[in-house]
């Protein structure tokens, strides 16, 4: 009982940032922002939802935010190699 | 067409990242040092390096300077080095140079021994660090003369989802948009999201901003700087 709840709890989280992707892809910040942050509720150990997040902020132009959401991402997976890039790119490196 | 011929004195920080930037750029680039560490450090990005004193005109000569189309000098301790190592580039004929620059004084003795452009990227860099501190929204300016200035200027939010035909920039603000930059959310072909940025040069009156575009605008300073204030 207790496995096939886990399971539909991660179903959900990765239908979050799915739709959180498709409303960014489709310059839908806000509504994008609202299934990443949902998406991190169930999961807030996850780095490519802060990933996502900072795509957000950073298509935005909100660079102290898109910085804040990287370094979240980095600091979960130290090795994620496009995160780094978008840091380095922001930071000015 | 002959490859451009580079000789960097100096392999500091700021002459090692010139002499490696410029060897990617596909150019031949000598590097010269009188400390062989850091001449071994540049070796595996550059044309050749020397170990050698750049104030020594027989050491100048043998390494044929004379055939060089720009010489880049990067001395960052000696005040005196560095001059000497100017003078002797112009007298033996390499034919553009450039003279980092220790402090003001520096400067003005560089150009009067010979110097065609004097750097100063100390000074550089903390007019720039000034202007995105003071102005976060502009991203870069450059100045084309003391009164025009080209800026990258966030677009403001009201500016967002209407025309540049609506928002009538140049009777407005007495700005030119030259370009706007727009940054695209992509999958990549490992399903990841990822940003790349289109630049539409001179776009028509019919270009709708969104949001998070950046304008590229031609103008007076103060009416860049009215720009920026808008939100």
């Amino acid at each position: 009982m207790f496995k096939q709840k886990k399971k539909i709890t991660d179903q959900t989280e990765q239908e979050l940032i799915e739709m959180g992707k498709f409303y960014l892809i489709n310059n839908k910040f806000d509504e994008a922002i609202i299934e990443f942050k949902k998406a991190l509720e169930i999961s807030p150990g996850n780095a490519e939802i802060y990933y996502n997040l900072g795509l957000v902020y950073e298509t935005k132009n909100e660079l102290d935010m898109a910085k804040k959401m990287y370094e979240k991402a980095l600091s979960i997976n130290p090795e994620y190699k496009i995160v780094k890039q978008h840091l380095d790119k922001i930071v000015g490196l | 067409m002959k490859k451009k011929q580079f000789i960097v004195i100096g392999l500091g920080t700021f002459g090692f990242n010139v002499a490696k930037n410029l060897s990617e750029k596909n150019v031949e680039v000598l590097a010269i040092d009188k400390n062989e560490a850091r001449v071994n450090e540049i070796a595996p990005f550059v044309t050749k390096a020397v170990t050698a004193d750049a104030t020594n005109e027989k050491v100048l000569k043998t390494l044929g300077v004379s055939d060089f189309d720009i010489g880049i000098i990067a001395i960052g301790e000696s005040l005196e080095s560095s001059i000497l190592a100017t003078l002797l580039l112009k007298e033996l004929g390499t034919k553009t140079i450039i003279v980092k620059s220790i402090n003001a004084l520096h400067s003005k003795i560089a150009i009067k021994v010979g110097a065609d452009r004097v750097v100063y990227p100390e000074l550089e860099s903390a007019k720039k660090l000034v202007e995105s501190l003071i102005s976060p929204n502009i991203l870069e300016e450059i100045e084309l003369s003391p009164e025009y200035n080209i800026a990258e200027i966030i677009a403001p939010k009201k500016f967002v989802n209407k025309t540049l035909g609506d928002l009538n920039i140049r009777a407005n603000y007495k700005l030119n948009v030259i370009a706007l930059k727009h940054k695209i959310v992509y999958l990549t072909d490992t399903d990841e999201t990822d940003i790349k940025t289109e630049t539409n040069i001179s776009p028509d009156a019919n270009t709708e901003i969104m949001e998070g575009d950046i304008l590229v605008v031609i103008g007076k300073y103060e009416d860049i700087k009215k720009l920026q204030e808008v939100v």
